[in-house]
């Protein structure tokens, strides 16, 4: 890790949802920064606040305490420079695969032509060439999941967050992606936040690896991760890594 | 197992297609036999079909069976034309828009149970039995469906595709025309649909209370000289006009909402 720029600094992060029946912590003062050009993964357990967390980073949501610093100002609400993958997808079903992914640059104001061309670029680098007029529904969910990566790369964003983005993939595709998202990211250096439940995943993928507790999410640890790429999953420093970590975790993961 | 299944399809087919040929074989040989042992209560379908023929040779009100057919046709296009103007635009405002929403709401939870056909009186009361009345009547009776039909599918919106709009950069208009507008169209489109048959009723039933031409004048007419035939002429037109529209509609959404046939 040769640059510790920050990119953004989490600060004190909490959130509480109020309801009529009472009131639930899902995120309890959690802290962290996110160096530039880094790729930072976050794990943690199911139903944590993950989600919940990246909403607010992204700027979709409301934190109730704490604050988030970005380029070394403080930032509130939407971040134009972050873009995102999301674990529900979340594609428009009335567009087709290329109207989905040039969504960003139709929103800019692009020309057709131009657009086109950039979308058809991150259709052919996820896999999808072929596909560009298809509906979301006439793909299967890890191809869906492929367009909501392609979108967001092509919104060409200095923060990418990326949320369990292979959640939805069998193994074997899950490895390809894994593979081929890191080529990408090594090819367009950009700052990536990526979620996963998964520790072999985290281990594979991560520059660093912020570990979350089990509800409310708090950070439990941090892990700098040195093994250098391509990491090779049974190479004894990954499984001692693997082990350390897995230890250290609580039990839903 | 093919020729098995194969089998099954051809039994299928027939009945697909057997069934509602059959259906209106049935009703033909009813109306034969019922008309056959009751000829004041109902005239023969020769006699209806000979009735249909002397529309054009015979101009009802100086004009053809097309020239009614016609006549209410154009005064429920004019009105569906400006009611989807307004009626959509409307219902986008008040699904869209909270505020909107909170003082136009009640006024069309008010409105909305009241049949297109109770205006009738009130229309004619106060402008009488021109054009104009006609056109009003059938715009007040597909207006309320639009809105509501609209507003409810733009409330329909999935907040993380909000989010996505938000995320990815897109302004309030764009969010609106690129993500909102689109999710609501099958429900706009229900709308439509609506629209169109309750529009076609309530012309007709506005015909009836007077106007010189139009299909439901026929009606009148047919029914106040005591020509049963010349009523079930109008009636026959109305019911295939009505199919129709359904019919070019249908197609009509497969080309707007390809996502949903595809
Ligand atoms: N708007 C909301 N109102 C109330 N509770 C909410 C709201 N949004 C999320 N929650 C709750 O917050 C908790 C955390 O949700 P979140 O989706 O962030 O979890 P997650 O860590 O992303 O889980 P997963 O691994 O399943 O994706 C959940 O229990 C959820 O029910
Ligand atoms: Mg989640």
């Amino acid at each position: 890790m040769e640059q510790q720029v920050k990119r953004m600094e989490i600060r004190h992060l909490s959130k509480t949802f109020f309801s009529k029946k009472g009131y639930f912590t899902a995120i309890d003062d959690v802290s962290f920064d996110v160096y530039d050009g880094e790729f930072l993964v976050i794990l943690g357990p199911g139903r944590c606040g993950k989600t919940v967390m990246l909403n607010i980073i992204a700027g979709v949501e409301d934190a109730t305490e704490g604050q988030i610093i970005y380029n070394g100002k403080e930032w509130k609400g939407l971040n134009p420079e972050i873009g995102m993958v999301f674990q529900k997808l979340a594609l428009m079903s009335f567009k087709t695969v290329i109207e989905n992914v040039e969504l960003a640059l139709k929103f800019r104001g692009m020309k057709k032509e131009e657009r086109r061309e950039i979308a058809r670029h991150y259709i052919k680098l996820v896999g999808l060439e072929g596909f560009e007029n298809y509906y979301p529904k006439q793909l299967s969910g890890g191809m869906q999941q492929r367009v909501g990566i392609a979108r967001a790369y092509a919104a060409n964003p200095k923060l990418l967050i990326m949320d369990e983005p292979f959640g939805k993939l069998d193994a074997q595709t899950r490895y390809q992606m894994q593979e081929d998202l890191l080529k990408i990211w090594e090819k367009e250096k950009r700052t990536i936040i990526f979620v996963t439940n998964n520790i072999e995943e985290a281990c594979y993928l991560g520059d660093r690896i912020i570990l979350l507790s089990d509800c409310p999410a708090k950070v439990k640890e941090v892990y700098p991760i040195d093994i250098p790429r391509p990491r090779d999953m049974v190479s004894r420093e990954f499984l001692e890594l693997r082990t350390t970590i897995s230890d250290n975790t609580d039990l839903s993961i | 197992m093919d020729r098995m299944s194969s089998g099954q399809k051809t039994v299928r087919t027939v009945l697909y297609w057997g069934l509602p040929v059959l259906a209106v074989l049935l009703i033909i040989v009813g109306w034969i036999t019922f008309s056959a042992s009751h000829p004041d209560l109902m005239p023969a379908p020769v006699d209806v079909w000979d009735r249909f023929i002397r529309t054009f040779t015979r101009p009802i009100a100086k004009t053809t069976l097309i020239g009614h057919a016609w006549a209410s046709l154009r005064r429920v296009l004019i009105a569906l034309l400006i009611a989807w103007a307004f009626g959509i635009g409307f219902g986008i405002l008040i699904g869209w828009n909270r505020k909107a929403r909170a003082f136009f709401g009640s006024i069309f939870e008010v409105i909305r149970p009241i049949p297109p056909i109770a205006w009738i009186p009130i229309v004619i009361m106060w402008f009488g039995i021109g054009e104009f009345p006609k056109v009003l009547l059938v715009f007040i009776g597909t207006f309320v469906p639009l809105v509501i039909n609209t507003s409810a599918g733009i409330e329909m919106v999935d907040k993380i595709n909000l989010h996505v709009g938000r995320i990815f950069g897109g302004n309030d208009m764009q969010i609106l025309k690129e993500i909102v507008i689109p999710t609501a169209l099958p429900s706009i489109f229900a709308g439509i649909r609506t629209s169109v048959s309750s529009g076609w009723t309530t012309v007709l039933a506005a015909e009836m209370m007077g106007a010189q031409q139009g299909l439901g004048s026929l009606v009148t007419r047919g029914w106040q000289g005591s020509d049963l035939s010349l009523v079930l002429v109008a009636v026959i037109t109305i019911a295939v006009i009505g199919a129709l529209l359904a019919v070019i509609l249908q197609q009509l959404e497969k080309v707007v909402c390809p996502w949903n046939s595809k």
